[in-house]
């Protein structure tokens, strides 16, 4: 029936920014910076940067969630394609420029975010969003367990999903809860009311919003742990004492760890994921870090490993 | 009673096999209808156990098995192309777990999608994609199709809420890839990516564990109608970049119309009109202050005809008008095609305009009713497969639409998979390279491709 000549060459993506899909190529090593130059006289944007100064490739090492991710998804649902360079070299173009698609194997979010085990990223392919015009970040501010009990009125009903980020925060200057939310100017009021009720319903709680001074950057975490989002609430209190800084995504189940630099970096985040790595797994959820190797796969997975393997050298 | 038959009420109790010819027939096409396939038999394991059980000793049979939940597939999917067993998961409908503060539920692939939803909704939250088959269609189904449906534009489609998947291969061993967490669990890959999407060619699918949102609190649903197709794609670019997120942006062409207005369904659209079908949702008081600005884009696009409502009633009159398209074209033809490809929106016009002129030239009526703010088309081929060069001349457009889908920059399917149907098309999107790297996942896991034989990719024969 309908039979085609194989194509001569392999179908890549060439750089383009397209205003109406809400969707733009560029390289891997592109930053924040290079993105809002591109996209400012369009009135879009990409909300899931981690850290605006390190390009998007070490963004995808170092985690699979943004803060953002709360109301955009994780990065896989951001980025429906890639030019990627297999380890023999080829180039091969993974996923499409369109988000949605159902064909073939999804190789895109089998290897975006497997570092540079089966390749690299050269280019990607990102999903935008409406630039409304007006960010506004809060804070509560009171004990973990009160900032905790905020947590489902935020999440539990129709707001959830207006929410860009609901984040736990534990640092050295205590605790509080970051809800970000990025809309129409003049839909600000709303957002600022309900968030004070919230605030003011529960007892030992306030809330400031915009403070002067910007918040700086999360930066790319030393470890990811990947619960349930109720898990998370809890394990970035447990883990708070132990580490410089940790940050529950509350919506995605997604831990981001930041520790002390230092030479045993690496030593200390091992121990840190060994600690919680056997209760994660039971969950389904896993741990990441770009400073360590991935686990071993076990003895079944090495088998379907070496296929792929095979297939990704070009053999 | 022949030898397959022997075998099977050796794995599974009587009462479970199928063989007869009546019973068979009942197999034979999916959704897409006019290609019938009969199975040799058909078995419906009472459970998750059994099925599993079931699985250790297929691979045994030496025939081509093939997964199906409520058969409503439009690709060809989940049918015998190659012969062999059918095995239905319709009995795996328990919903073990629904844990609505973690936003997760456990359920079986046999369960239907909108008893999901019946399920969840006294939770207060939801399961978003939505495809149009929802009063039958199973879990299972919606997951190795990855299936999608009007709200996808704002919600996303199912993989972007499966959370983990519990499949059996054929070897009989049972693995969880994923879990409530979302994670890769214990494995160094992420594999649960690979089956979902997968058509039914790598393993059995016993349970899934989903994401969920809260419901949305209002909803607001509205009614535009345009005089011709660049007034149209002018309001949809409109809607795709507008703050207001909508929900939902679908199209009925104005044959779609027609159909619509002819039958029980008719809400009152103007002949001639391109019906766009807007919805947004959210908290009152910010859906609310939404709905002035929404109407007034759908105007200034060039609309004299919007009209808006939060009554449950009328809104629900135009969604069963809506979803109710692909039963009103089986009443029209005999035979019909629902394509689904996925296009960068600046060319909705142009490719819509081919398939009306490939059509028309044709002698073949096309409907158009499709989800526009994905770009994901659905032009409906009616035809009759018993008139000599009917089919023929529908497969010809659709060789032609899927060669402009993708020289514009889009993709074969959005939503309901390759099956059959589009196999041989897939050498348009993929090369040597990546064709190769196709090949290597049901390489590592259905090696001799006893699974779902001649589906996504043609050459996948069992038994070669």
């Amino acid at each position: 029936m309908n039979s085609f000549p194989p194509l001569p060459a392999e179908r890549l993506f060439t750089h383009f920014l397209d205003e109406v899909d809400g969707t733009v190529c560029l390289p891997a090593t592109a930053t924040a910076a290079d993105l809002e130059a591109l996209l400012q006289p369009h009135a879009l944007r990409f909300p899931l940067f981690l850290d605006p100064a390190k390009p998007l490739r070490d963004q995808m090492a170092a985690s699979t969630f943004a803060p953002a991710s709360c109301r955009f998804g994780p990065f896989c649902d951001n980025i429906p394609g890639m030019n990627w360079r297999l380890p023999s070299g080829q180039v091969v173009r993974i996923g499409e420029r369109v988000v949605k698609t159902t064909t073939g194997y999804d190789w895109l979010r089998f290897v975006l975010h497997s570092g540079t085990r089966y390749g690299e990223p050269v280019d990607y392919v990102i999903r935008l969003r409406p630039d409304c015009g007006f960010t506004l970040t809060t804070r509560f501010h009171g004990p973990p367990d009160r900032l905790t009990a905020c947590i489902p009125q935020l999440l539990g009903n129709g707001w959830m999903h207006w929410w860009d980020s609901v984040d736990l925060i534990h640092d050295t200057s205590g605790c509080c809860l970051r809800v970000v939310v990025h809309c129409m100017p003049h839909e600000a009021p709303l957002f600022t009311e309900r968030l004070a009720a919230i605030a003011a319903g529960t007892a030992g709680v306030t809330l400031t919003s915009n403070e002067p001074r910007p918040d700086a950057p999360d930066g790319l975490p030393d470890l990811v742990l990947k619960t349930t989002p109720d898990r998370a609430i809890t394990l970035a209190g447990e883990l708070a004492p132990r580490v410089s800084r940790s940050l529950a995504l509350c919506y995605n189940g997604v831990v981001h760890v930041h520790l002390q630099p230092g030479p045993d970096l690496p030593e200390r985040t091992h121990a840190l994921a060994l600690g919680v790595a056997a209760e994660l797994h039971e969950m389904g959820g896993d741990w990441h870090s770009h400073h360590l190797p991935a686990i071993p796969p076990s003895l079944t997975e090495s088998s379907w490993i070496s296929i792929l393997e095979q297939a990704l050298h070009g053999s | 009673m022949n030898d397959l038959d022997v075998r099977l009420r050796a794995l599974l109790p009587r009462g479970r096999v199928l063989t007869s010819p009546a019973q068979l027939a009942a197999y034979g096409a999916d959704g897409l209808g006019y290609k019938n396939y009969r199975p040799d038999a058909v078995v419906l394991p009472a459970d998750a156990a059994e099925l599993a059980a079931f699985m250790r000793g297929a691979k045994r049979l030496a025939v081509p098995l093939v997964m199906r939940g409520a058969g409503t597939s439009l690709s060809g999917g989940p049918v015998a192309a190659q012969g062999g067993v059918i095995v239905h998961t319709s009995a795996l409908k328990a919903v073990p777990v629904i844990n609505a503060h973690g936003f997760w539920c456990e359920v079986e692939s046999g369960v239907t999608l909108n008893d999901l939803d019946a399920i969840l909704k006294p939770h207060g939250v939801f399961y978003p994609p939505d495809p149009s088959s929802g009063p039958v269609c199973t879990l299972g189904g919606n997951v190795a199709s990855n299936a999608g449906g009007a709200h996808c534009f704002r919600y996303g489609v199912t993989s972007n809420y499966v959370l983990g998947v519990e499949a059996v291969l054929l070897d009989g061993s049972v693995h969880r890839f994923g879990g409530p967490a979302g994670g890769r669990g214990p494995w160094r890959e992420d594999w649960k990516r690979f089956m979902i999407g997968s058509e039914g060619t790598l393993a059995a699918f016993t349970r899934f564990w989903l994401r969920l949102l809260p419901l949305p609190e209002k909803v607001w649903t509205f009614r535009a109608t345009y005089p011709d197709l660049t007034t149209t794609e002018a309001a949809i670019h409109a809607l795709v970049a507008d703050p207001s997120y909508p929900a939902a942006i679908e199209m009925l062409d104005p044959r779609g119309v027609a159909m619509v207005e002819s039958s029980q369904m008719a809400c009152g659209l103007p002949e001639g009109s391109f019906l766009l079908l807007v919805e947004i949702d959210g908290p009152a008081p910010l859906v609310d202050g939404r709905v002035p600005h929404v109407a007034e884009l759908l105007r200034r696009a060039g609309s004299t005809d919007v009209t808006f409502s939060e009554e449950a009633l009328i809104r629900q009159k135009l969604w069963k008008a809506r979803k109710a398209a692909g039963g009103l074209l089986g009443q029209l033809s005999p035979s019909y095609v629902v394509q689904d490809a996925v296009i960068p929106k600046r060319a909705l016009a142009e490719v819509l305009r081919l398939v009306y002129d490939e059509a028309d030239a044709a002698g073949i009526r096309v409907v158009n009713v499709f989800h526009a703010g994905d770009g994901n088309l659905h032009p409906n081929f009616l035809f009759d497969s018993r008139v000599p060069g009917e089919l023929e001349k529908v497969e010809r457009i659709s060789k032609h639409l899927m060669e402009r889908v993708i020289a514009v920059g889009g993709t074969l399917s959005g939503e309901h998979g390759i099956g059959n149907d589009k196999s041989g098309y897939m050498p348009l999107v993929f090369g040597p390279d990546s064709m190769r790297l196709q090949l290597a996942v049901p390489a590592a896991f259905n090696p001799t491709h006893q699974m779902n034989p001649l589906k996504v990719f043609d050459d996948r024969r069992f038994g070669s």
